[in-house]
C-alpha cells in the first residue's frame, strides 16, 4: 500500500482517470484507492469519477493478486507524476 | 424446438440539449474519441439547459458543476460532460441543478452554462454522453443529425 498526495489542482477529471485506468488494466490484481472512508475500483471510470478526487487529497493505493506490487508502484507513480 | 424469444427491447438515449448529434469518435479530445471512457455520442449544443438523458439517478457531480455521473433504470452508467477541458474553467459559468442521490426522469434539468464564457475562453462545447460500462451495450445506433432536447439521441439494446 502505498499513499501519495494528488498534485494537479483539478484532480482526476476526464483525461487523468481514463489514463489510470488504462494503466491499471495492464494489473490482473484488484486495484483500489482510498480517500478517508470512499474506496474506488480504479479499473472502473465511473468509480473513480464518483469519488471525484481533487488536487490536495491524500490517497492510498492498495491492491490484491499475483502482481499487486507492481501495480501499487505504477499506480502511485502515475498518480503522483500527475500535474496541470 | 422451442424458439426462445431474445430480449430485443431498445432503449432510447436522449439528446440532452438543442443541437447537432454526431459520432463520439468526431469529438476532438481523444480521452473521448477513442472511447477511452466508455462508448456512446455526442452533441454540439445550442441551448444551454444540460437535461437528464434517461430515468435513473445521480450517481456524483463533479464539484466543477461541467460533468454529471449517472445510473439509469437499466444499468447504464453515464457521463454527461459539457465542453471540453472544461474543468480548466473552474466552475465559471457552470450551475448545478440537482444533487448526488436524486432520482430523475428523461427531461430533468440537471446543469446549465453559459456559451459565451466557453467561447471567450477557446473551450470546445461539444457535449459526450458516454456509456462507460459500455460491456453490457448489445447495439449503439447513434441518431445523427439535429436535434431538440428531449428526442432521441441514441438507440441502445443490451445484451
Amino acid at each position: 500500500m502505498r499513499e501519495v498526495i494528488i498534485k494537479n489542482q483539478t484532480g482526476l477529471h476526464a483525461r487523468p482517470a481514463s489514463q489510470l485506468v488504462m494503466e491499471c488494466k495492464k494489473f490482473t490484481s484488484e486495484i483500489t484507492l482510498t480517500r478517508g472512508e470512499n474506496t474506488a475500483n480504479a479499473k472502473s471510470i465511473m468509480s473513480i469519477m464518483a469519488m471525484a478526487i481533487m488536487g490536495g487529497d491524500k490517497i492510498s493505493v492498495s491492491a490484491e493478486g499475483s502482481d499487486a506490487d507492481a501495480a501499487v508502484e505504477s499506480i502511485a507513480t502515475f498518480l503522483e507524476s500527475l500535474e496541470d | 424446438m422451442f424458439k426462445f424469444l431474445k430480449n430485443n427491447k431498445e432503449y432510447i438515449i436522449a439528446a440532452p440539449c438543442n443541437g447537432k448529434i454526431v459520432g463520439i469518435e468526431e469529438v476532438p479530445d481523444p480521452v473521448f474519441a477513442e472511447k477511452m471512457v466508455g462508448d456512446g455520442f455526442a452533441i454540439i449544443p445550442s441551448s444551454k439547459d444540460i437535461l437528464s438523458p434517461v430515468d435513473g439517478e445521480v450517481i456524483q457531480i463533479f464539484p466543477t458543476h461541467h460533468a454529471i455521473c449517472l445510473k439509469s433504470v437499466d444499468g447504464l452508467e453515464i457521463i454527461v460532460h459539457i465542453g471540453i477541458d472544461t474543468v480548466e474553467l473552474k466552475g465559471q459559468g457552470f450551475i448545478c441543478h440537482t444533487s448526488v442521490g436524486a432520482s430523475i426522469s428523461t427531461g430533468d434539468l440537471l446543469l446549465s452554462f453559459t456559451p459565451e464564457i466557453l467561447e471567450v475562453n477557446g473551450k470546445n462545447p461539444i457535449t459526450p454522453v458516454v456509456i462507460t460500462n459500455k460491456e453490457i451495450i448489445k447495439s449503439l445506433d447513434v441518431q445523427k443529425g439535429t436535434v431538440n432536447a428531449k428526442e432521441a439521441g441514441a438507440k441502445i439494446s443490451l445484451l
